[in-house]
């Protein structure tokens, strides 16, 4: 008898539901970094908004690198639903500190995924994934980097106007 | 009506219904509540994939008319399920039974292939 199901995609039915799931993240994470952006700028963090505009745009990128692979393998990607996005925040430093969870929350998700892929033997989704776990090094880096300003810093005095100027220079070189 | 092309292998059958696969027209054959109607491999899925969405504990919980039945509606498809409680549970023990089936069959399928090369 055929195998119809191969024959369609090679993405079993729990992976492409977990790589739906990640679209999904990577579209809420661009969407809280655009609000990030809009919340630096009403406030006169412009390094800062423009910072996180671009990260909101690396996030969309990485979407639809997911988004391509599951149709590319035959599967059905999904466009995301996108909600329940903060539009206010605490603090400027709230903002920083909320970025380095969403990112630490990005990587767990993808440990998941490529723990699923192994168990499940799925070495072509698995090798894919490699890309985002080297990426997610960075993400998390430049994140936690820039939260670290706020204490090296200080937000005393002009210590807010400093910490939004080197925020942009963030680099990560261990490549 | 089974198109006289197809040749429908048996997947899976309960009392309340059947599932066949048609290998010349790589499509399956759904039969439930007294009609039979094919459905493409994405659409399959699509079909077992809403039927597991009814939310079933709503339909027992609540009091209202409304809620004693759920209205499955394919995409590409002229049939409509109208499904009560108990057809709900009967058509998903189907379409999981199906896959289950169908999964089944792409490991044996993998693992004759690999003996054969």
């Amino acid at each position: 008898m055929k195998d119809l199901l191969r024959l369609r995609t090679s993405l079993s039915e729990e992976i492409e539901t977990l790589l739906n799931e990640q679209i999904k993240v990577e579209a809420h994470s661009s969407s809280v970094y655009l609000a990030m952006s809009s919340w630096c700028n009403r406030h006169g963090f412009d390094y800062s908004a423009g910072y996180f505009q671009k990260q909101s745009g690396e996030e969309r990128e990485h979407m639809l690198k997911l988004f391509n692979f599951v149709n590319d393998l035959g599967g059905r990607a999904i466009s995301p639903e996108v909600t329940n996005i903060p539009q206010d925040f605490e603090s400027f430093r709230s903002v920083f500190e909320q970025a380095l969870q969403q990112e630490i929350y990005v990587t767990q998700q993808f440990n998941r995924i490529a723990d699923r892929c192994m168990k499940a033997r799925d070495y072509v989704t698995f090798q894919f994934l490699q890309w985002f776990l080297k990426e997610q090094v960075e993400e998390e880096y430049v994140a936690r980097r820039a939260l670290e300003l706020f204490d090296v810093i200080g937000e005393e005095g002009t210590g807010r106007y400093e910490i939004d100027k080197h925020v942009p220079k963030i680099k990560y070189d261990n490549e | 009506m089974l198109n006289s092309l197809c040749q429908p292998v048996e997947i899976f059958k309960t009392e309340h219904g059947a599932v066949y696969q048609c290998n010349g027209r790589n499509c399956f054959w759904v039969e439930f509540a007294g009609g039979k109607t094919s459905f493409k491999v994405e659409d399959f899925l699509l079909l077992k994939q809403k039927v597991e969405a009814i939310d079933v504990q709503s339909m027992a919980n609540s009091t209202t008319r409304a809620t004693d039945i759920a209205i499955v509606m394919p995409l590409r498809s002229e049939r409509c399920f109208v499904l009560t409680l108990t057809d709900v549970l009967n058509f998903r023990e189907l379409l999981q039974g199906a896959k289950a089936m169908l999964d089944l069959n792409s490991l044996i399928y993998e693992c004759l292939h690999a003996m054969a090369v």
